[in-house]
Order: structure tokens, then C-alpha cells, then sequence
């Protein structure tokens, strides 16, 4: 079906202003609805059959929004612009919002995390779409139609709003984490057993490093920070791109800089569960952007970082330890603003 | 409450799209309707977009008289796509298609009863010599047999005895040599159900009837039934679209649909001429009914006449 056109940008529009709002209450997202009067998008003088085709590609429009790879608070704005519509349309009986077979695990999921981090209104909002019947459960996403197109239209949707492809997270998730710390405490147990002294294991038998899942842990960490701290920047910088301002790439170079010699530390304090899910519910609660005294900063962070590299190259466990190190490393150096400013660091 | 966020809190009229609109869509919007009202005169609903209105929201909601024909829950609702088989040329780029809605529980014999083709209607045979005795058979009658191809098996209807296997001769040409085909089966179309059928969405498949006329049919949608759909069981298989023919009417007096069709005709005009009832016998035959001229003539059945 050909796209209703401009809505794309509506929605888009709204959902960006949702997430620089970087809240998930859903009185945020009322006062953006109601700044914008978004229920007008249906007025127009259209008659019944159009306003039933219109109506279905609408919803159909912003369901994409609610699953995946979208950012958490991308997916909850979701479901409040799909409330929205649903609520508001204008066609009798009301059009359904359609859901494939293949993605109710991952929305129960959403639904269970919802409820988990204490998102209440979200859940209840859910909760509403259901008892209203607002689903149809259907074997494929997309209503199949039979008009030939002129081009093939790829739905380009915005960077911003999809998650950061987590690929290192998902491999070292919690359950993966938790299995290595246990069979390393039975190793150590077996070798204590098997070793002439009970308490403690022979020094011939001590092979790996003792606290590898440790560290395994930090770097995924840093990883994650590095990686926000990355999607920051690339924000930032498309900004500063188009103000030209010199002095902002300085305090922005700086606060960088300090972002990341507190991200460090803060890794040496993170608890063990705040691996997965946590952080990104959080997000809206982390340290913002301050201004540092020096342009020092950045050269600080590349010595730590330097230092840090000979302990990670020892852990024999992390595949993509080498790569972390290599980003790292690219991050200083492959962005455009900041080698101009520091050359000389 | 969580609704009043929404709606506005003042009258307004759903129609007018205000000047100070800060949505892309509406801006776009309102520039089609101000050329919409440079252009057109009248603007209303032509009576094709009404009836396609119509037969898609006809049923909605329908509940049955009788408790025991209810739907149940977790009933599957399929929606097909029956393309019409290639009669006129302009129909070759996009082929016209009815939807029909069917329940998962439901016989393909029932879907095959309810697929109305014009070439079921058609009465052969050549009757310039007799016109009042054409027969009352239709074709439909007359050969009966039919089939559905889906996913590798032929679903052949062998309720009467005249249904033939029309099946048998392809699969013995793909089992003559190794053409490429898997296993192609043949069972009878009335013992299966649309559940027990595997499928493919977006996939062409076959349905043949009349021994050569063929159309395709795509499923489109297969989805849970839901509250507010038709509940009635014996409405279904459910037409919601239809493709609108407009029809051959008579070359005398353009009124009525033509029913007879000639060929080497001396009196008409042209070859093949359609005529109406009336006109055909008003200048075909004298008063006693003998033939005037030389001419063959059929009987028409127009496909238009499913509208």
C-alpha cells in the first residue's frame, strides 16, 4: 500500500520530541500530543472507504514503532501514539491494530519489563488496548496488496530511535555471567580437593587468572558505556556540524573527555546486575553533560585507556576484547571534530 | 480519566482541517482537497465506491438467529484473493479479483460452491434454427468437476459422479519424465477443511473448474476471528470485493443486457454483433418465427452479471 503521505515525518517528529523529553510518563507524552493536536490527523473531509484505508495504513505505520530493534523508550512512545490513534480514530466500528503470531513473545516480554521497572502507566495502558480489543492476531504483519508499485519504497526509518545493535551484551548476558562465576568457584573447589593443602589450590595448578569473570564483566561494561557515550557523540556532533562553533567543540571535546574518565570509574562501582536491561530504563538518570577545566582530559582517558589494554589482552576469554580496545583507540582518532582540535595532544 | 488527554475539549468539525496545522500530513492533505474543489463539480460518492463499501462492511458484527451457527473462538478467518480468468485484454496488466473471507473449519467444497464464474453460466451450442429451445442446462451442470492446487496437492471434487479427475493428466505428464516437481498427490476436496490444508501467504495457487478455465488464488491474511467481525457461520464463504464488469448491452437498443450473440450475420453490422432478447427476435425472425437471413447465433451469458 502506498504510504499515507507526511505521516511518516509526523511520527517521527513526535516520538523525537518524546525521546529528548527522555521520560516515559505518559502525561509527557499527552501535553506533545496535545501541543501538536495529532488527533486532527485523521480530519480532512475524507469519506468512509478512503477513511477505513487510511486509517489501517495509520496504525499500521506506528505498530512498526512498537517492536523491535526500536530503543526502549522509542517502543513505549509507541505504544502510546498507537493509544492515541486507536482512541481517536474516526472510522465505525473502530480499525484494529494488527500483530504478528512471530512478535507476542517479544511484546509480553516488553510487557513484563514494563511492569518490572515499576512503569506502571505504560502496563495499564496495554492493559486498556487490550480489553478494548484493539488487536488482531495475525499469521503475517503486513496486509498483502495487489497494485503494482512504481518503485519500492524502503522505509527508512530514523538512527536515533533504534537501540544500539548490542551484539556483546547479548552474548555475555547475566545467565552466561552467573554459569562462568559457578563453574569457576567448582574449578577452584577441585583443584583445593585434589591439592596436598585443602584451603587453598598449588601453585602449579593456578593456570588462568582467578578473577577473569571480573573483568570479563567490567569490559562488557565499558563496552556499553563506550557505545552510548559513541551515539552521544554522534548526535552532538551532527549539531555542531551545523553551528560551526569553535568554542562548543572545545567544551564539547572536554565534557567528552570527562564523560569518560567518570565512566571508567563508574564501572568500578557498578553492582553485577546492572548489565542487561537495567541501564537502559535508566537512561534518563545518567550523568549529563558537564564542562571540564582542560583540554588534558582526552589525553588522560587515552593513557588510562593505554594502561588498561595489557591486563585486557591477558583475559582469555573475551573474543572481542581486541576489538574494544581497537574502538577505543578509533574513537579518539576516527572522529572529524576531535582531531582538528587536538592534534597536538 | 485517561481518555479526556486525548480529544479536544471543544466542539469541532472533523471535516475542516485548520489553517495554523502543525501536522505534515494535514498541510498535504488540505492541498489535495483545494485542488479536489477546483476541479471536481460534483463531489460525492460514485455508486462503485458505495458498493465497495458496502460488501466490505455489510456484515460486520452480524450475530446468527440460531446460537448453534455462532463462530467460535479461536476460528481462523483466511482472506483469498480470486482473480477472474483473462476474458478481456485490457484485464491482463491487473487482473480484476474478488476477496472472499473463509472460516478455518470450513470445507474447500464450500468455497468451491460459492466461486461464481461466468464460464459456469455458459449454454453451448448453436440455436439460430430454434431459438425458443435452448436448453435450460448451463454448464455448470453439465460438467461439474473441479479442483484446487495447494502446496503440491490437487484437491479434486468428486461428489457427483460426473466429476472427472482433471488432476490425473498433469500429474502423469510430471511423472513421465523428471520435470523437476516433487510428489504431486490427488485427494478429494471433501474431506478436507481449510485448517488441514498447508499453506502459503502471498503464494499464486490454482483453482480449475469447466476442465480449462483457471483462476489463481492468493491468500492474503490469515488471522483469529475477532468481536467484531461477523459471527454468522452461514454467511461465510463471505464476498467482501468485487470487481466491477461493466456489461455488453444490445447493439439496437442500448438498454437492455445483451443475451444472444451472432456471427456471419447478414443483417448486423459488424461480426460478432450482441442483442437483447427483443431486438434479436424483432429482426432475426418474421411473425411467424421463421429465420430471416443467414446467421449463426448464441446464447451470451455476460460476465458482468455478477454486479
Amino acid at each position: 500500500m502506498s504510504a499515507v503521505p507526511g505521516l511518516q515525518a509526523d511520527c517521527e517528529e513526535l516520538l523525537g520530541a518524546f525521546q529528548q523529553a527522555d521520560t516515559v510518563r505518559f502525561e509527557r507524552f499527552a501535553e506533545l500530543w496535545r501541543e501538536r493536536r495529532f488527533h486532527t490527523v485523521f480530519y480532512g473531509r475524507i469519506r468512509a472507504l478512503e477513511r477505513n484505508k487510511l486509517t489501517k495504513k495509520t496504525l499500521e505505520l506506528a505498530q512498526q514503532y512498537f517492536l523491535p530493534p526500536y530503543a526502549f523508550q522509542i517502543r513505549v512512545g509507541a505504544l502510546y501514539l498507537l493509544y492515541g490513534l486507536y482512541n481517536t480514530q474516526l472510522c465505525q466500528p473502530k480499525q484494529k491494530i494488527r500483530i504478528a503470531l512471530k512478535d507476542w513473545p517479544e511484546i509480553q516480554k516488553f510487557q513484563q519489563d514494563l511492569i518490572d521497572s515499576q512503569h506502571y502507566d505504560a502496563a495499564y495502558i496495554f492493559r486498556r488496548l487490550r480489553l478494548a480489543r484493539a488487536f488482531h492476531f495475525t499469521a503475517m504483519p503486513k496486509l498483502l496488496s495487489y497494485r503494482t508499485k512504481k518503485k519500492i519504497e524502503e522505509n527508512e526509518f530514523k538512527e536515533e530511535f533504534k537501540d544500539p545493535s548490542n551484539r556483546v551484551n547479548s552474548l555475555i548476558t547475566n545467565d552466561v555471567l552467573e554459569e562462568l562465576m559457578n563453574i569457576h568457584d567448582h574449578y577452584q573447589k577441585m583443584k583445593c580437593v585434589i591439592s596436598a593443602d585443602k584451603s587453598q589450590p598449588d601453585k602449579a595448578l593456578s593456570l588462568i587468572k582467578d578473577d577473569f569473570v571480573v573483568t570479563l564483566k567490567d569490559i562488557t561494561l565499558e563496552h556499553q558505556e563506550w557505545q552510548q557515550n559513541r551515539m552521544k557523540l554522534f548526535l552532538n556532533a551532527k549539531e555542531t556540524d551545523e553551528t560551526e562553533n569553535k568554542k562548543k567543540d572545545e567544551t564539547l571535546l572536554q565534557s567528552e573527555g570527562s564523560e569518560r574518565a567518570s565512566a571508567l570509574a563508574r564501572i568500578k562501582y557498578r553492582s553485577y546486575s546492572a548489565v542487561a536491561e537495567a541501564s537502559k530504563s535508566r537512561r534518563h538518570r545518567q550523568v549529563k553533560l558537564e564542562s571540564s577545566e582542560s583540554a588534558k582530559s582526552p589525553s588522560r582517558s587515552r593513557k588510562t585507556s593505554r594502561r588498561a589494554q595489557p591486563t585486557r589482552r591477558d583475559s582469555p576469554e573475551v573474543r572481542g576484547e581486541m576489538e574494544v580496545a581497537k574502538e577505543t583507540a578509533a574513537w579518539h582518532i576516527g572522529m572529524p571534530v576531535i582531531v582538528e582540535e587536538n592534534s597536538d595532544e | 480519566s485517561v481518555d479526556m488527554l486525548m480529544s479536544s475539549d471543544k466542539e469541532e468539525d472533523s471535516d475542516v482541517i485548520s489553517e495554523d496545522s502543525s501536522l505534515l500530513t494535514l498541510r498535504i492533505r488540505k492541498k489535495a482537497l483545494e485542488r479536489r474543489e477546483e476541479t471536481i463539480i460534483v463531489d460525492r460518492a460514485c455508486r462503485q465506491e458505495t458498493l465497495a463499501y458496502e460488501m466490505e462492511s455489510h456484515a460486520i458484527g452480524k450475530r446468527p438467529d440460531n446460537p448453534t451457527d455462532v463462530v467460535e473462538e479461536g476460528e481462523l478467518l483466511l482472506t483469498l484473493n480470486i482473480f477472474y480468468p483473462v476474458i478481456f485484454q485490457k484485464h491482463k496488466d491487473h487482473k480484476p479479483y474478488q476477496t472472499v473471507l473463509v472460516l478455518g473449519s470450513q470445507k474447500l467444497t464450500e468455497l468451491r460452491d460459492s466461486i461464481s464464474c461466468v464460464s459456469d453460466l455458459q449454454i453451448g451450442g448453436e440455436f439460430s434454427s430454434q431459438p425458443d429451445q435452448a436448453p435450460e442446462h448451463i454448464s455448470k451442470d453439465l460438467y461439474k468437476s473441479a479442483f484446487f492446487y495447494f502446496e503440491g496437492i490437487f484437491y479434486n471434487d468428486r461428489r457427483y459422479p460426473e466429476c472427472r479427475d482433471l488432476s490425473r493428466t498433469i500429474i502423469e505428464w510430471s511423472e513421465s519424465h523428471d520435470r523437476g516437481y516433487g510428489n504431486l498427490q490427488s485427494v478429494k476436496m471433501e474431506d478436507y477443511v481449510f485448517n488441514d490444508v498447508s499453506l502459503k501467504i502471498g503464494f499464486p495457487y490454482l483453482f480449475c473448474h469447466q476442465g480449462n478455465c483457471e483462476h489463481i488464488i492468493i491468500i492474503t491474511d490469515i488471522r483469529l476471528i475477532h468481536h467484531d467481525d461477523c459471527l454468522d457461520r452461514n454467511l461465510y464463504p463471505l464476498l467482501i470485493k468485487k470487481h466491477w464488469l461493466c456489461t455488453r448491452k444490445c447493439f439496437v437498443c442500448k438498454m437492455y443486457t445483451a443475451r444472444w450473440v451472432t456471427n456471419r450475420d447478414s443483417l448486423a453490422p459488424e461480426d460478432p454483433c450482441f442483442f437483447c432478447d427483443v431486438c434479436f427476435r424483432m429482426l432475426h425472425y418474421d411473425a411467424e418465427g421463421n429465420k430471416l437471413g443467414e446467421f449463426l447465433a448464441y446464447p451470451y451469458v455476460d460476465p458482468g452479471i455478477f454486479n
